[in-house]
């Protein structure tokens, strides 16, 4: 086997100080040292350098930590999550408008032509609501119709179940390669 | 998944912080506060700067920290975090490139206070002298080896994440770093004996 030229050794020496050299290279190394002045006398170098250089490091203040964790927001991420409560909340204040106007119109009809008004809109908008919900009902009992035509047969719903699974998985790995693209995107900064 | 059974990884410390156990992130502090100052030192040249802009680094990171993806090394992000904070702030501030002795020059003192092995006036004097000239060898350094150095002296990082961290193939870091040394070597020839 072709031994390694003395740059080689030079490199390796590099890589030892560091704790990166291969066993097999290192002992290889060790042999080349007991030889070769100059090569020990680079070692020695290196590692004075990195005695150095260890040696002229800044020591940390001691209140830096508290200051780190002292400053850190008080809420984290946890402030940039979608609130949960957000969405319910605003659906009960709506729902709870609709019903103040519905089941209040009769106490303002008698209170003027203003509260007239009011009333007339409610009463629009609870009819909008009617048949909206009606509407609503006919689709549901037309899809559980289908729905019951679908699973009364073995292979029909076999292609339900297939075709059921493929969009879980299709939904999974878009989520997954967002997931990823997101974080790659901390990772790289803003460079 | 922790090393042995005392000593949780960064990944585990990061996944205790997520999952509401806020004190762990103190843990973390504790592990790179020092390598991070000295690391940001090294590249601002001052001490106070260094640790204002690590505090921020530290605090953007516990920011965006649920978006930390655990298949990298949380070390490799911070550094990240803080190579760009650091870059962003030279820019930014124009960094004054007045040597350390020119602050000493103006009466204004030292801006560092490393600790002092050598006591009595000569020794000081060398100890300035010899905190001098790193500072200049390291910034004599072309940005491409010195970024290197800095990475691997300074952050303690392996050379896998220094080549994740610089996009890299890993024979080019082993490479530049062994230029980068060579070129200190000669720089700092008469404080290596020391």
């Amino acid at each position: 086997m072709k031994r390694p030229d003395h740059n080689t050794y030079r490199e390796w020496l590099n890589l030892d100080v560091d704790g990166q050299l291969p066993r097999p290279q290192r002992a290889e190394l060790e042999q080349h040292l007991a030889g070769c002045a100059e090569c020990r006398a680079e070692r020695e170098d290196l590692l004075a350098l990195e005695n150095l250089l260890q040696k002229n490091r800044v020591p940390v203040r001691t209140d830096f930590k508290g200051a780190v964790l002292a400053s850190l927001p008080t809420t984290g991420w946890e402030n940039r999550h979608p609130k949960t409560w957000a969405f319910p909340a605003a659906v009960f204040l709506l729902l709870a408008g609709i019903a103040a106007a519905l089941f209040g119109s009769a106490h303002l009809e008698a209170a003027g032509p203003g509260a007239s008004a009011l009333v007339a809109m409610a009463d629009m908008l609870g009819s909008t609501l009617q048949a909206g919900a009606g509407l609503l009902a006919a689709t549901w009992k037309g899809l559980g119709l289908a729905f019951a035509e679908v699973i009364s047969s073995p292979m029909s719903l076999g292609v339900l179940a297939v075709l059921v699974i493929s969009l879980n998985l299709l939904f999974i790995s878009l989520l997954r390669r967002r997931r990823s693209a997101t974080a790659g995107a901390v990772r790289g900064g803003r460079r | 998944m922790t090393r042995g059974a005392e000593q949780p990884t960064d990944e585990d410390l990061v996944a205790a912080v997520l999952g509401g156990d806020r004190e762990r992130f103190g843990d973390l502090v504790d592990r790179y506060q020092g390598r991070l100052v000295n690391y940001l030192f090294r590249l601002l040249r001052n001490v106070d700067d260094a640790h204002d802009l690590a505090q921020e680094v530290l605090v953007k990171v516990y920011q965006v920290l649920d978006r930390y993806d655990p298949q990298y090394k949380f070390s490799t992000w911070l550094f990240r975090v803080a190579q760009n904070a650091a870059i962003d702030q030279i820019r930014r501030r124009r960094l004054k490139l007045v040597s350390l002795r020119q602050d000493d020059d103006e009466g204004e003192g030292r801006d560092w206070d490393l600790p002092s092995p050598e006591r009595g006036p000569y020794g000081e004097m060398r100890n300035r002298e010899r905190a001098d000239a790193i500072q200049e060898a390291i910034d004599a350094l072309p940005w491409e080896y010195r970024e290197l150095i800095l990475l691997r002296h300074q952050a303690e990082l392996p050379y896998e994440e220094i080549a994740q961290l610089k996009q890299m193939p890993l024979g080019t870091v082993k490479n530049k770093l062994f230029r980068g040394r060579q070129m200190l070597k000669e720089k700092l020839q008469d404080f290596l004996a020391d």
